[in-house]
């Protein structure tokens, strides 16, 4: 029991230990990389991709951390795709920003739900489930958009894509508001709590009488929120969507995956997948202030997967 | 008859003249070159220049980007160069970042007018010089680039031409956002509103990015499919050449080789598909990609020895290669082997 406990810290000590080298060493190594308006622009570019890998976080809690048949939303990365594809095309033909904020909500939860149908009602693995559903989402988009960049203005989005309070961009804090009501959300609350029963032996939480079924389906709906939200900031970010946000689904993977090493007992949460998507923010960020190839990062990326992956499986195999 | 032949004789007359033009021009181009060497020479001795591009995976950007990264080298400075992956987000991450290291000047290649103009903006407030390879905005100081009016033109002309005037043509629009390639399509339009018996079967295909040639050769197929008859499609025009390769092995493919096909940029493999007496490829604008992303360099080191005097565009010329002066424009080019 000691052991494994020293396993485990060691991990997370480790973790944390990387987290601080790398940032010590950029603030070092790179010139201008602690100035206030630097963190703050990583933090901004953070916003989607960590908007992204809290609904996956959140699904992954409640569908239980195994890469194969626990809980996984591929769909993210589409639905982002398709949000910002709906929030473009009405804002495009004249509509407000309410309704094009509400659709692309909306298509964002619908998203959820068709998920949530298939891995609850249907019985598919989440993997191939969400998998199909990410083709669904890319397809729906192609037809929205016919693969072309459509342009998206309006005083809503310049208002997120530009600066708030203290000169500090609106999406910065943004990201960090929806973090904290996650945080209360998911790691403060009962339900929050339910929720971790259900992922961590779904058997025991079903004879323990909660409702397993509408936990799991409500973590994909959170998740496909998230989406319509995620959406949202990349037609601020990108005045309208373009193609392409397919790519963004590693990058999703591996910072709710990274994020749980930053826990004590190595199960997602919402602050450390938040910490993950920062160091990965603070990776590229630095990399370029010192002039690395950006080629370097994806390569990266590929690496921190195979080492989280490798590791905390290596971990809870010893646990189990 | 007498009339068709007299346009005839008008292009054939027309293309001499810009042949004439086009040389002017390439000896002009050089004696401009020498003329550089001998002037002070250029330096960017103690500067750094941010050069941001959307992607490097097609050959034009590739060699753009090293003529704008080599030149920054070989006059002294240092490049933070920074290439998106096609990933708009991530370009305008690397633009934000970019700003707050303060070079002394950004040159931006290509990308999404409408999603880069706001950073582009952000750029100029930032008091940072903004120069563009290929990207045609106001807001940059000098746009370096091939005339894509010329090149258009010449290669509608010469699509025109060759089909005698008359017939069904399927045309790649997937990228009208980027002004070279609008450019480029209004250029077709334009001369087409001369040639009416020349139809754009609709709807247009859409080219893509990534998979461009696999996936022009898919909706090549199916079109073809479409139109099984010989004559009912006389030729295939796109912006650029990758959906040109595409197109081109989706002819053979299917034994269409009556089929002629038309693009821009002049990447080596498709010059060398042009040279192919057998291939389908008839003519290709090929540019000098390397040339211009050195020229924007340049023109940066101009501007920061204090000549402001840098025009708003600068124009690298461009050559129509077609199965007769190949093999000739592949050693002007350096491509040949």
């Amino acid at each position: 029991m000691p052991r494994r406990r020293h396993r485990t810290g060691w991990l997370r000590m480790g973790s944390l230990a990387a987290f601080t080298v790398v940032f010590v060493g950029f603030a070092i190594a790179a010139p201008g990389f602690l100035v206030v308006g630097n963190i703050a622009n990583v933090v901004d570019q953070s916003a989607i991709l960590g908007v992204l890998a809290f609904g996956m976080t959140v699904v992954i809690i409640g569908g239980g951390g195994d890469v194969i048949t626990g809980g996984i939303d591929l769909s993210l990365a589409g639905n982002l795709g398709l949000s910002a594809a709906v929030f473009a095309v009405l804002s495009q033909s004249g509509s407000g920003d309410v309704l094009a904020v509400v659709a692309a909500l909306a298509s964002g939860v619908a998203v959820g739900f068709v998920n949530a149908f298939a891995v609850v009602r249907l019985r598919i693995l989440p993997l191939l489930a969400t998998l199909a559903v990410m083709n669904i989402c890319a397809g729906v988009e192609l037809v929205l958009t016919h693969n072309m960049v459509v342009q998206a203005r309006s005083s809503l989005l310049s208002r997120l894509a530009g600066d708030g309070p203290f000169g500090l961009p609106v999406l910065a804090y943004l990201l960090l508001a929806i973090a904290f009501v996650l945080v209360l959300a998911v790691q403060c609350s009962p339900t929050g709590l339910r929720l971790y029963a259900v992922g961590g032996h779904r058997e025991a939480a079903r004879a323990a009488g909660l409702a397993v079924e509408r936990h799991v389906g409500g973590s994909y709906l959170v998740s496909g929120l998230c989406g319509g939200i995620g959406g949202v900031f990349s037609a601020a970010l990108l005045n309208g969507s373009t193609p392409g946000s397919g790519e963004m689904l590693l990058s999703i993977v591996v910072a709710a995956l990274l994020g749980s090493v930053f826990s004590r007992r190595l199960v997602p949460t919402i602050a450390g997948t938040l910490l993950a998507v920062l160091f990965i923010g603070f990776l590229i960020n630095g990399f370029q202030l010192i002039n690395v190839s950006s080629y370097w990062v994806s390569g990266v990326e590929g690496v921190l997967i195979l080492f989280v992956v490798g590791t905390t499986s290596l971990v809870r195999r010893e646990m189990s | 008859m007498t009339k068709l032949i007299e346009r005839r004789y008008y292009y054939e007359m027309r293309t001499l003249m810009l042949a004439v033009a086009l040389a002017i021009t390439v000896g002009g181009a050089r004696a401009d070159d020498a003329v550089t060497a001998r002037s002070p020479a250029l330096s960017l001795l103690g500067k750094t220049v941010g050069i941001t591009v959307i992607g490097t995976d097609h050959y034009w950007d590739l060699r753009a980007y090293q003529g704008q990264v080599d030149e920054v080298r070989r006059l002294g400075g240092t490049a933070i160069a920074v290439d998106a992956g096609r990933n708009d987000s991530r370009q305008i991450a690397q633009i934000q970042t970019l700003i707050s290291q303060k070079p002394d000047a950004i040159i931006e290649q290509l990308g999404t007018l409408s999603v880069l103009e706001p950073w582009l903006q952000k750029i100029r407030d930032a008091g940072i010089p903004l120069f563009t390879v290929d990207t045609a905005t106001p807001l940059s100081l000098n746009d370096t680039t091939s005339d894509n009016f010329f090149i258009g033109e010449q290669l509608a002309l010469r699509l025109a031409n060759d089909i005698g005037g008359e017939g069904n043509i399927l045309v790649f629009n997937g990228f009208y956002g980027v002004p070279v390639c609008a450019i480029r399509y209004d250029e077709l339009k334009e001369v087409l509103k001369f040639y009416p018996k020349i139809r754009i079967i609709e709807p247009e295909l859409r080219d893509v990015i990534p998979n461009t040639v696999q996936n022009a050769y898919t909706q090549i197929t199916e079109v073809l499919n479409k139109y099984p008859e010989k004559g009912s499609i006389k030729a295939i025009w796109a912006a650029w050449d990758v959906p040109q390769v595409g197109a081109t092995q989706a002819l053979l493919a299917a034994g269409r080789t009556e089929i002629k096909t038309y693009g821009v940029d002049g990447s080596p493999d498709v010059v060398n598909l042009i040279k192919d007496p057998d291939s389908p490829a008839a003519a290709v604008v090929a540019q000098q990609p390397y040339e211009i992303g050195k020229a924007a360099v340049d023109n940066v080191a101009r501007y920061l020895a204090g000549d402001h005097g840098v025009p708003l565009y600068s124009y690298i010329p461009a050559i129509l290669v077609t199965k007769q002066n190949a093999a000739e424009v592949q050693k002007t080019l350096g491509q040949a082997s």
